[in-house]
């Protein structure tokens, strides 16, 4: 994947804010990259554009030798069916759907979708597989979230902010996961956090400060997540 | 562990759990769905099955071409001279008879070859003594089967065996001059012959119909043939009466009446499946801002918008297919005997068979199905353009942000929140305005016509031109032109009986003609009075211009300066009047001039008159000589007949306009409910009581009801009156205002509040059951 020159800016006139100011970034595939920054820095606006929901001013993105700015809505569309995977903050799970038919929401986009059951395993939660969303905790409903994301098998997992909303114990849990999910199946995840402690689980590391790239590394060694301390 | 296998999409499992777990959106939109095709079906269906019995019942029942009346009994010379005409010529008499209750039964005998009976019920007479009476007027009578009838002067008492149809009188037109017909105060009945032999001659009218033996082609051929028929026949017998088929009210209203208000119930029927269209874009539209962010999800995870239209289509469009195809089914058991009946409230038609009819079917399945289909499309191709991210953060405005609407801080706080909540949810209540708007046009309709039939009755009696019109009848005789010096003496006969002494009594000039044939309008009879001049009954102008009656006036909207244009009755020939005048007249479509004018424009000579105008009944005319006498009671017959007709389905419309009031406002203020789960919830936590939540949240759309309630009000009074307008501009003949009195409109709103009363009592249930950690569930 090649972020090239994206540049991206929020109202008009005075109330003009750049929000990304031409950032470049190249990712191998099965890379684990973590976006690191304070509360406006541009990392999920980043990952929006990389997840083709929001669009960027200049620049482009490169996947497989495709640039999304070239994309219609339609073909955008088709691009995120088959090659993202999306984790959110909040879980945004379907409240009439049980754990394993929320699940079942992400494989039906998929042409070649991973075992459900031997998912609902490795996400522990095949004892919760027939529950609905609000019998669940914030744990299990992000894992479910996960498992949504993860099923349809994709190129690009985007996780923004997964943890945000769990307290320590689970936020572990489910960086444990996806660092499992990343190994497994070898998807690039991109995930943006303002965790700093979460850099360590991470390939490559970058660090974005007022829309720039202020820092860029790549760890040597991968800290793995339930070694993680914050 | 990558498998290659294609997985159902899951979404489709939300539907049924959708449906379980708000049954009461749906069962009531599904109720009310089934409850408008059921009915809408079954008057598709009645109405087409009881045209084809209609139609069906001329060669079933071998109906007559045509009938005439001779004043006496033909001699078996007459009827084999009237025979080498080309017809076959049977008796057909009859008697009028007074009855105790008022009415006047027409007594034939059984006939065997020609308008044979239909027995609708019990058994027809097989001995004397017994009667079988119209069904109809039976059923408006309150007459059993098996009850004893008796004439008024006592002298006939005969039992009513059973119900019958005759094909001649599917219309009660007691005279075929008549201009409503009465199935109240007339019916018709078959007695054995031995019974019928009892009647005294004098009593009866020597009727007879014919068939053409060589039936003509067409309509034209058949007007031919009946013009020749009556010109040869004059010269055989001494006719009283001519009367070809085509001219027969009794026999060709019903043909002409049924089917005709189609029109109206097809288009009130769609502007009702549109409100329930809208109902469901509402719902939906409310349940998309319920589950932005699980949208906002689906379109990054790749759904494409297509996918979640379907998805949130299938439930509306699945609930409408089911509801018309249950609506179909009542439509052919239930509703199909309503309507039958209604049907058969008016007319005396023979029995039926249920037709299949397509027609109803693609109208009330395929059409409905279809509007829902693309009113639901559009609400949701609108709602779901917006992008991915904009659900994710739950940012549906399309319009950048909007500001919040400054209110006065010295408003009370509570009553700013109010407000806050009422601006909130206007799109809501502007779908809930033209509910109102349209539960409450068919409320005033059902509540508002028995006193505007009050009214107009009222008004009939207040404004007669006169107590008693009297037109005469010239004889027959006196207009064969093949025997000059016979038909003048017969004339000059006549002119002298029918001289009268009553000093009320004034002549005047009759002409009918027919309002031109090349409008849209309803082809209908104009009546011309010609009046002397400085008449005590109508001032009429004399300087040749004319005046309308105000029914006239207020029907084609004429004003003085307006010209009119007639036709002949049965030709082309045009007049064209100049209006200087409206008259206070309301109980006919007419037209006033000078008798000479009148006179004059229709080529007749300057001393014929038709008839007399008098306030004292005229005693001194022989009878014979007086074709019809228009009084209060005959002049009524429109609104007792509509009354009858109409009666029983004016509750249908009063219930089914409630029950759409009650379904609109719960649905409307559930969607308002829901929207606000998070906020009612929040302000529990904050400890708000229950009655303050209501407070908020229910007495903004109390408001929004009461003002959509009595706002619209005015509105339907007029939009009742465009579409009645037009209504009896093209299905009716005459008019009748829309007049209704404050206390109907008081009614109206009455029965609308206490509907809302019910579901406010419903809603303030549900605001007590929103849970409190919905406030702290989702929220980002």
């Amino acid at each position: 994947m090649e972020i090239r020159q994206i540049r991206k800016s929020f109202g008009t006139g005075e109330n003009r804010v750049e929000v990304l100011r031409g950032i470049d970034l190249s990712l191998d595939k099965g890379t684990f990259c973590v976006l690191l920054g304070p509360s406006g820095s541009g990392k999920s606006t980043l990952l929006n554009i990389v997840g083709g929901i929001d669009g960027a001013d200049s620049g482009d993105i490169v996947i497989s030798g495709e640039k999304m700015s070239s994309m219609s809505e339609k073909k955008l569309t088709l691009y995120r069916r088959h090659h993202l995977g999306y984790i959110f903050q909040m879980y945004n799970l379907i409240p009439n759907l049980t754990v394993r038919e929320n699940i079942e929401v992400g494989a039906y986009l998929s042409k070649n979708p991973l075992s459900v059951d031997d998912l609902l395993h490795t996400l522990g939660l095949w004892e919760h597989r027939g529950k609905v969303p609000g019998q669940l905790s914030g744990g299990q409903q992000q894992r479910t979230a996960i498992g949504r994301a993860v099923v349809k098998n994709p190129d690009i997992l985007l996780c923004d902010e997964p943890t945000g909303a769990l307290d320590y114990k689970t936020s572990k849990d489910i960086l444990s996961l996806i660092e499992k999910v990343n190994r497994l199946y070898g998807n690039t995840v991109i995930m943006v956090t303002h965790n700093d402690a979460i850099r360590n689980m991470a390939d490559v590391v970058v660090k974005l400060r007022d829309g720039s790239i202020s820092k860029i590394y790549r760890n040597a060694v991968r800290t793995r997540a339930e070694d993680l301390e914050w | 562990m990558v498998r290659t296998y294609s997985v159902r999409s899951p979404l489709l499992k939300r539907h049924l759990r959708e449906l379980r777990g708000d049954p009461g959106k749906y069962l009531v939109i599904f109720v009310l769905l089934v409850v408008t095709i059921g009915f809408i079906s079954g008057f598709l269906v009645a109405d087409g099955s009881m045209i084809k019995a209609y139609n069906g019942s001329f060669e079933k029942y071998n109906v007559e071409d045509g009938n005439f009346r001779s004043q006496k009994k033909l001699s078996r010379a007459q009827l084999r001279a009237a025979e080498k005409l080309g017809v076959t010529v049977e008796e057909n008499f009859y008697a009028d008879t007074p009855m105790e209750n008022g009415s006047t039964v027409r007594i034939f005998k059984i006939r065997e070859h020609v308008n044979t009976v239909c027995l609708m019920e019990g058994r027809l007479p097989e001995r004397e003594g017994e009667i079988a009476i119209d069904r109809a007027y039976a059923r408006n009578n309150g007459i059993p089967v098996g009850e004893e009838i008796c004439s008024a002067d006592g002298r006939l008492r005969l039992t009513v065996v059973g119900y019958a149809a005759l094909p001649d009188y599917s219309t009660m037109f007691s005279d075929n001059n008549d201009t409503m017909f009465d199935a109240l105060k007339f019916g018709v009945s078959v007695v054995t012959a031995e019974q019928f032999a009892q009647i005294p001659e004098k009593n009866l009218q020597y009727c007879y119909t014919w068939q053409y033996n060589d039936p003509p082609a067409n309509e034209e051929q058949e007007k031919d043939r009946a013009e020749d028929l009556s010109g040869d026949l004059i010269r055989e017998v001494k006719l009283e009466s001519f009367i070809p088929r085509f001219q027969n009210q009794a026999i060709k209203f019903t043909g002409e009446d049924m089917g005709s208000d189609k029109a109206m119930m097809e288009v009130l029927f769609y502007i009702m499946i549109a409100i329930i269209a809208f109902v469901f874009a509402v719902t939906i539209s409310n349940t998309i801002t319920h589950e932005a962010a699980v949208i906002g999800t689906l379109r990054a995870s790749g759904f494409t918008r297509g996918e979640l239209i379907r998805h949130y289509m299938f439930l509306p469009v699945v609930v409408t297919l089911i509801s018309a195809l249950a609506g179909n089914l009542l439509g052919y058991t239930f509703f199909k005997y309503i309507c039958v009946q209604m049907y058969y409230n008016s007319y005396s038609l023979p029995t039926y068979e249920t037709v299949w009819s397509s027609e109803a079917f693609w109208k009330t399945t395929l059409i409905p199905v279809v509007m829902m289909i693309v009113i639901t499309y559009t609400a949701l191709r609108y709602k779901l353009g917006l992008s991915p991210l904009k659900f994710l953060r739950r940012d549906l405005k399309r319009h950048g942000t909007k500001r919040a609407l400054p209110l006065n801080p010295r408003i009370p706080f509570m009553s700013r929140f109010r407000m806050r909540v009422l601006f909130q949810n206007i799109p809501n209540y502007l779908i809930l305005a033209m509910g109102i708007l349209f539960a409450n046009v068919l409320l005033l309709f059902g509540l508002g016509l028995p006193n505007v039939l009050d009214r107009y009755e009222k008004i009939v009696a207040e404004t007669l031109l006169a107590k008693y019109q009297y037109i005469l009848q010239v004889p027959m005789e006196a207009l064969d032109e093949d025997h000059k010096l016979e038909g003048f003496l017969n004339m000059a006969l006549f002119a002298d009986a029918v001289e009268t002494e009553n000093p009320t009594a004034e002549k005047f000039s009759f002409y009918s003609l027919r309002t031109p044939t090349d409008t849209p309008y309803k082809n209908e009879e104009v009546m011309l009075y010609g009046m002397k001049a400085g008449s005590r009954y109508v001032t009429v102008p004399e300087d040749g211009t004319v005046l309308v009656s105000k029914s006239y006036a207020l029907k084609y909207d004429l004003e003085p300066g307006s010209v009119i244009e007639l036709q002949e009755q049965y030709g082309t020939k045009r007049y064209a009047f100049r209006v200087s005048g409206v008259t206070d007249y309301e109980s006919a479509i007419c037209v006033f001039m000078e008798q000479k004018a009148l006179n004059r424009v229709f080529e007749m000579d300057d001393g014929y008159f038709v008839g007399y105008m008098a306030s004292e009944p005229i005693t001194d005319i022989d009878p014979k000589y007086i074709g019809t006498v228009i009084d209060a009671d005959s002049l009524l017959k429109v609104s007792r007949q509509l009354k009858i007709s109409m009666g029983s389905m004016m509750y249908l419309v009063d219930a089914f306009s409630v029950v759409i009031f009650i379904v609109l406002i719960y649905l409307l203020s559930k969607v308002i409910i829901e929207k606000n789960a998070q906020s009612i919830s929040m302000v529990k936590i904050l400890g708000y009581t229950g009655g303050e939540i209501g407070g908020l949240y229910i007495r903004a759309t109390t408001i929004a009801a009461v003002l959509c309630m009595a706002g619209t009000l005015p509105l339907c009074y007029h939009f009742l009156k465009y579409i009645m307008k037009i209504m009896m501009r093209m299905e009716m003949t005459g008019w009748i205002s829309l007049n209704i009195d404050g206390i109907v409109y008081l009614k109206v709103i009455a029965l609308g509040v206490i509907s809302y009363a019910v579901v406010a009592v419903l809603e303030y249930k549900k605001i007590a059951s929103v849970p409190m950690d919905e406030a702290l569930k989702n929220v980002e």
